[in-house]
């Protein structure tokens, strides 16, 4: 006899063994034959009782199982949809920067030139005013006017008149030094905030940009030469900015009445 | 079918779109900004009114949709709407988007495409003609 492991296999054997015995006549009159009988009638539903147990415990896993994965795959969906919502809700935040950015940009430039606009040189005039004054730092401030740029206006056209402002604003821009401030005042008007500039540095900047701008010429059949005219006053400590705005014009009136194409000084 | 639910027509305000329906047409139509104080409140009108006409009526529904911003919520919102039309695609009911957009702001056409991803009914995203 071979040694019994318990298994299924076994099992079965003995099942046939036991059947083999009740079937051979020889031991019908065996008086254990009932009881064996028996035996196997009750092994016969235990196995079936067992079955069926497996049957339900295995129909329990499958469920719980299939459970769990439609809880994953909902869950998949859900951080799906979170992530798209993300993703678009971040966008329109993305574009209210972008336009909040260009609408700054638009409030505080000149769209012509590209210059800082009346607008942001008046805030700036009053923060390097306050700056200049808190510090005991000298502050020049010049406004420039293109000469007789009514007259170039009417003989070529606006678009050559828009052309020249923009070249005007070139030379502006790449006469300063980096940490000057200018920008278009209005019409053909610049201010130009000089900071920590004594007066002698202060026009040798401005004069810079005035010969620029006489370099400049516009119109193609007899082209014309274009010039300015700079009135610039330091800044009196703790005077309003008006007063400095109204000495700089007075001093560029006076550059106009003598001449034009001139820098002139307001102490 | 006659409806028991009755059009929305809701002008628009800074901060919440315009609504109309029309349950003749099928349609329903949402234009403007949408940032409300109360979305869900807002759109409550917007899921009943669909609910309602996908349930009571088996004509076609399209949505046409000039939105231009629209907070998280909104967002949401719109997704939870797209969500149902989608249900009501599935069921081989005729449902369909125009998402319009400004050809000036394209950011809002890619907006509209990310919208888009992952629906199998009929969502166009056209130009507006400028003039």
């Amino acid at each position: 006899m071979t040694k019994r492991t318990g298994s299924i296999n076994d099992g079965q054997a003995l099942l046939e063994r036991i059947e083999s015995l009740l079937e051979d006549t020889g031991h019908a009159d065996n008086p254990l034959r009932p009881v064996l009988t028996e035996v196997l009638e009750h092994i016969h539903t235990q196995n079936q009782r067992m079955e069926r147990l497996l049957k339900i415990s295995d129909g329990y896993q499958l469920l719980e199982r299939n459970q769990t994965l439609s809880l994953a795959e909902r869950c998949d969906k859900q951080i799906k949809r979170m992530e798209k919502l993300a993703r678009i809700s971040d966008q329109y935040q993305r574009n209210l920067l972008e336009v909040a950015e260009s609408l700054r940009q638009a409030a505080n430039q000149d769209a012509l030139t590209g210059l800082a606009n009346r607008r942001h040189l008046m805030e700036r005039l009053k923060d390097e005013s306050q700056r200049a004054t808190r510090k005991g730092s000298q502050l020049a401030v010049a406004m420039m006017d293109v000469d007789y740029f009514k007259q170039i206006n009417d003989r070529f056209g606006h678009e050559v008149g828009d052309q020249a402002l923009r070249e005007i604003a070139d030379a502006v821009r790449q006469g300063v030094r980096r940490y000057d401030i200018h920008g278009r005042w209005g019409g053909e008007e610049f201010l130009l905030m000089l900071p920590e500039t004594d007066q002698p540095e202060a026009v040798a900047v401005l004069e810079r940009i005035r010969e620029r701008i006489g370099a400049i010429h516009v119109g193609e059949q007899a082209p014309v030469r274009l010039s300015a005219s700079f009135g610039v006053t330091l800044l009196r400590h703790g005077e309003d900015t008006d007063d400095t705005l109204k000495r700089a014009d007075d001093a560029l009136f006076e550059a106009k009445r003598n001449g034009r194409d001139r820098v002139e000084v307001a102490c | 079918m006659p409806s028991t639910i009755p059009d929305l027509a809701i002008p628009a305000t800074q901060s919440t779109p315009a609504i109309a329906t029309d349950w003749e047409a099928g349609r329903l139509s949402l234009e403007g900004n949408s940032y409300p104080e109360n979305s869900f409140e807002f759109f409550g009108r917007i899921f009943a009114w669909i609910q309602g006409y996908l349930a009571q009526s088996d004509g076609p529904l399209r949505l046409e949709l000039k939105l231009i911003y629209m907070n998280t919520s909104s967002v949401k919102a719109m997704m939870d709407v797209f969500d149902l039309l989608e249900e009501a695609h599935a069921g081989s009911r005729a449902v369909e988007v125009n998402w319009y957009y400004d050809p000036r702001n394209e950011r809002v056409m890619e907006m509209a495409e990310e919208f888009r991803e992952d629906y199998g009914f009929p969502f166009n995203i056209l130009p507006i003609a400028n003039d």
